[in-house]
């Protein structure tokens, strides 16, 4: 185990039950170890936010706290509103993650770019001077020293070429933000769904009867309303953009 | 057991770190691997017998690495497989869990090759004892 508070703790946990469980496997028919069921969805929260919430919120009225109060709602968007905080952390992760993987990635590339800038000076001093010995300009001294020379490029080269190689493959690794934000965006937008799910039918529930009316017939135009012809739901972006439009928003 | 014996089937939703797994295993040496992104397509490659060796994450969409491993170790044929689950979930409860199901080694991602090639070796040392 790698990066936890307490590795040592755990990871000396993890293997005394992990060489219990293996153990008893192996004495054990693979048709008694019954599968368990599917484990829940990813971790979502209820709600998030969403500036036509505040929009929103501004232009109800007094009726519309009421019904909320009726309604049971308020305490969804009391849970809607605690959650911002933790979006707010997951987002400052997921910018610190990806901050982190950009300088990461880009130091990495100017060191190996000092390293190939290095090897391409020296491979060009070291073939004029070649060339000058082919050409015959070079004394015995000379030779030797280009030979000296020519002999600690080489072995150089391959350290140059190790180095190169750790660099690539940190900039390789640097890559893992992509999993870690991913998972951690995946999140926050399911909690921005909820928090629009919650929002739509506060407005449905909320909305005066004329306007209802006039709204309800655009809404149901849609290909997907419930076959229960319910008229508190709808089911698209789409519906919800007619919707908001429908109501003056 | 020696690195070209062992087959490695690397199971994440994220293409980035399948690649990234994919690659620190070539650099280690283990150069038979192939890919699933997820639990379900995992255990349809196991069964086709071709690997010995199962690196999962966990958090995936229609199987979880989890769900993954309880059906490995439900299975006559596929029980006895190593699985190392590499995730981002650093809770107590889940790396128990894992040791509950029966998963061979852990690790918290981010992790290093150093970390990679430590419980690749602990756990194929185990194979060649029981071997």
């Amino acid at each position: 185990m790698a990066h936890t508070g307490d590795t040592e703790d755990l990871e000396a946990l993890f293997d005394q039950i992990s060489s219990e469980t293996l153990a008893r496997l192996d004495a054990t028919p693979a048709a008694e170890i019954a599968p368990a069921p599917p484990a829940a969805a990813a971790a979502g929260g209820e709600g998030e936010d969403s500036p036509e919430f505040y929009q929103r919120v501004g232009m109800l009225t007094r009726q519309l706290h009421d019904a909320l109060r009726e309604l049971g709602y308020h305490q969804k968007v009391e849970q809607a509103v605690h959650s911002l905080p933790d979006t707010r952390q997951r987002l400052d992760y997921i910018a610190r993650l990806t901050g982190q993987a950009a300088e990461r990635a880009l130091s990495n590339v100017e060191k190996g770019q000092e390293i190939q800038e290095a090897v391409e000076r020296e491979g060009a001093r070291l073939s004029g001077q070649w060339q000058q010995l082919y050409e015959r300009k070079l004394g015995v001294d000379d030779f030797k020293q280009v030979a000296a020379d020519t002999s600690a490029f080489l072995h150089r080269t391959q350290e140059d070429a190790r180095a190169t190689h750790a660099l690539l493959t940190d900039i390789m690794m640097a890559q893992d933000f992509h999993d870690l934000t991913g998972q951690v965006i995946q999140k926050v937008v399911k909690l921005a769904q909820d928090f629009e799910d919650e929002l739509v039918k506060l407005l449905i529930e909320s909305t005066p009867p004329e306007k209802r009316n006039a709204a309800h017939s655009e809404w149901m135009n849609g290909p997907v309303i419930d076959a229960s012809s319910r008229d508190d739901v709808v089911t698209n972006q789409a519906q919800v953009d007619d919707l908001l439009e429908s109501l003056g928003f | 057991m020696k690195p070209d014996d062992l087959k490695f089937l690397i199971v994440d939703d994220f293409s980035t770190m399948r690649r990234i797994v994919r690659n620190l295993l070539k650099e280690l040496g283990y150069n038979n691997a192939d890919e699933a992104e997820d639990g379900q397509i995992a255990l349809s490659k196991l069964r086709s017998g071709l690997f010995n060796f199962v690196v999962s994450d966990i958090n995936m969409p229609n199987m979880n690495g989890f769900e993954l491993l309880r059906e490995i170790r439900a299975d006559e044929q596929l029980k006895k497989l190593p699985v190392l689950l590499v995730t981002a979930e650093a809770k107590k409860e889940d790396i128990v869990l894992a040791a509950q199901i029966g998963a061979n080694g852990y690790i918290v991602k981010p992790f290093t090759k150093a970390t990679l090639e430590e419980k690749l070796t602990k756990i194929v040392q185990k194979m060649n004892g029981s071997t």
